[in-house]
């Protein structure tokens, strides 16, 4: 079998790809306007909810550079996966059943409609969206630019492909991206989900009995190993350090709850009741597919040590070498076909929201109405701003590494810092303002760009993000308590009571 | 408590932010965020643990207390004002005792392998990191199973439904009537 390894991978991505195309046909039969489009008319069931959530959750960046991050800085980067039930619980308690009520109760299809709702502001709708789009793109840039290098890997390995270049890999995957999200929007987005969710939980499981069993002692020899080169990076803080780790605790604990692509996915369940289930699924999902992220970096890190693997070119490289080199061609076929699947149910879910600030929230805040035909014109906005940022991508990967990187990391961080305080929130606490929102918002978009920008590094592994998210949650609330207390509109008021 | 959690939530933002601000500007010792491995390029090491907590790790310490107890805090500020009953409250106080000392395990832990070298290990990693790793996963169930299993008694009740609906009947009205 292993003679054919290529091949069985290829194949197995192949099928999927297909799998997405006809997905996509079968959901624009189901998509009639704007509300099917953006959040599937709110007619969802729990499971395929549940799924969409931790799918989206969990990028490419989970499967490829998580276990990288592992490889190289050891048990530092586990603080951005424990923190996961943290995280789901902090968004259900304050995000899941407001979120749900406004958008019924408003018609709301986006997430600055929903800010726009219940601050009575335009300003907010409209900084809320162009933070959406700025995080968009870079986010969007690094998905299909992942996807398009872990394609030509793929790809080169057989013969008939041997030299295909980035460039076509680009076009190849995002045309199946496009194809899908133009065709079906977010119904297609959130069945394909389901997929490679389930992908994702299969192989996420298979991969840790792997690891598992790469040395005679199991996962203990492992860390064993790793413990007698470098103590500390095995220990609870890892290599980066306490404050490192706190911080993506911080940022990545309470700031799933600020992310856009995964809090907009709570507006869409049928029932209100179905959020009980809905939490419990979706962790246990994550769980199981970042088991993944965790037990490649630890082993590859171990392996590489003990002198059983050579040292890696790039720490991206520790999920493919294990896949490779461990694993048999089968279980790889499905592993690399739930890297697709991570890498498109997130680059989906970005596509969706960013051509809906695009389309409907940008031009609202501005003019005060939407524009005409919003189906139409999210069609051929989803098509742009994909072409966009795979040009992005590219020109970043051929001319200056550091733009996607820069607005990648941007994403997560500004998410956190300038939506959650807003949203997470201020939908739980009358008393937040406009000028509170706004503040929070700058303040987080500053500090985000101006650290990332300038390279600004601060002692102890202190992050950017880190500095951001603390000052704008000080500064919402703080700001707010200070500014006259706002009137609600009569629904808003009622609903906030409930 | 009920009706000032956002001054608590405020306050406890306000000592994170003058913790960090303490952290940023206390000595600093060199490579405090990890180093380059000496011969595999590629991996970061940690080197000198115990170095690197000598100023900041008490510190460290009460910024990791106060994020659990804000993570506490926003899940009640999630429950409305009237169902922040005394039984609630103890059992979010009881999901914030078990996350105290899942951290202080984890600190004591790490303090305790710096001062002797040694270390037991429990389902594949050393106890401290297990305490990070298992320990801050099931920390957090707890709320989950608040969540899930009293969500009609604290996230959406009947009578919150009914009301839900009363509201959304009148909109519905009011739309059909313009």
């Amino acid at each position: 079998m292993d003679a054919f390894r290529q091949e069985i991978i290829v194949g197995a991505v192949a099928v999927y790809m297909v799998f997405c195309v006809l997905t996509g046909l079968w959901a624009m039969r189901r998509t009639h306007n704007t509300s099917d489009f953006f959040i599937a008319g709110r007619g969802l069931g729990p499971i395929v909810v549940a799924l969409a959530l931790f799918s989206s959750t969990l990028s490419g960046f989970g499967f490829v550079g998580g276990p990288g991050l592992v490889y190289s800085i050891g048990v530092s980067s586990f603080w951005m996966v424990v923190i996961s039930s943290t995280g789901y619980a902090i968004g259900f308690f304050l995000v899941a059943k407001r979120i749900r009520m406004i958008a019924e109760l408003r018609d709301c299809i986006s997430l600055p409609d929903i800010v726009a709702a219940r601050y009575g502001s335009q300003s907010v709708r409209f900084m809320i969206a162009v933070t959406i789009v700025l995080g968009v793109m870079g986010y969007l840039a690094t998905q299909i630019l992942a996807m398009a290098v872990v394609m030509q890997a793929i790809l080169s390995g057989t013969a008939t492909f041997a030299n295909i270049s980035l460039v076509t890999c680009v076009v190849i995957s995002s045309a199946v991206l496009i194809f899908y999200c133009v065709t079906g929007g977010i119904i297609a987005s959130v069945y394909t989900d389901v997929v490679q969710g389930a992908i994702m939980i299969v192989a996420g499981t298979l991969i840790l009995f792997t690891a598992v069993n790469v040395f005679d002692g199991g996962m203990q020899e492992a860390t064993s190993i790793i413990l007698a080169d470098d103590a500390e990076a095995v220990m609870p803080y890892g290599a980066a350090g306490m404050l490192a780790s706190l911080g993506w605790f911080f940022v990545f604990g309470l700031g799933l709850a600020g992310q856009p692509h995964l809090i907009t996915k709570m507006m869409m369940n049928k029932e209100m009741a179905d959020n009980r289930t809905i939490l419990p699924m979706s962790l246990f999902g994550y769980v199981m597919a970042a088991l993944l992220w965790i037990s490649i970096g630890i082993v590859m890190r171990a392996a590489v040590i003990d002198g059983v693997v050579p040292p890696l070119a790039l720490p991206d490289d520790a999920a493919s070498v294990f896949l490779s080199v461990f694993t048999n061609p089968l279980l790889a076929g499905v592993v690399f076909a739930g890297l697709f699947a991570a890498i498109m149910s997130t680059s989906d879910a970005f596509l969706n929201i960013g051509t809906a600030a695009i389309i409907h929230d940008i031009p609202k805040s501005i003019r005060g109405k939407s524009i005409n035909n919003e189906l139409f014109w999210a069609r051929v906005v989803t098509i742009i701003l994909a072409i966009v940022a795979a040009s992005f991508a590219l020109y970043s990967h051929y001319r200056d590494a550091t733009l996607v990187a820069i607005l990648g990391a941007f994403g997560w961080g500004t998410f956190a810092a300038g939506i959650f305080p807003v949203v997470a929130v201020g939908l739980n606490w009358k008393g937040a303002t406009v000028a509170g929102a706004v503040t929070a918002i700058s303040a987080a978009l500053l500090i985000n760009f101006v650290t990332q920008l300038a390279g600004v590094t601060f002692p102890y592994g202190v992050s950017g993000q880190l500095a951001a998210f603390v000052t704008s949650m000080v500064l919402f609330i703080g700001v707010s308590l200070v500014t006259k207390k706002p009137v609600l509109d009569s629904d808003i008021n009622r609903m906030m009571d409930i | 408590m009920r009706s000032k959690l956002i001054y608590i939530i405020f306050v406890v933002g306000v000592l994170m932010a003058a913790i960090l601000i303490t952290i940023i500007v206390a000595e600093n010792v060199p490579n405090s965020g990890g180093a380059a491995h000496p011969e595999i390029a590629g991996l970061q090491i940690g080197g000198d643990g115990a170095a690197r907590m000598e100023y900041i790790g008490t510190l460290g310490l009460a910024f990791h207390c106060l994020l659990l107890v804000q993570i506490i805090l926003l899940s009640l500020l999630g429950v409305s004002e009237r169902y922040r009953s005394n039984g609630l409250i103890a059992y979010m106080g009881g999901t914030l005792v078990f996350m105290l000392l899942v951290a202080w395990q984890m600190y004591s832990g790490h303090q305790q392998f710096l001062e002797t070298d040694e270390t037991g290990y429990f389902l594949g990693f050393p106890t401290a990191t297990a305490w990070a790793t298992y320990g801050t996963w099931i920390g957090a169930i707890p709320l989950i199973l608040i969540y899930s299993i009293g969500f009609r008694k604290y996230i959406y009740t009947p009578e919150d439904e009914k009301k839900y609906n009363e509201l959304l009947a009148e909109k519905t009205e009011l739309m059909e009537q313009q």
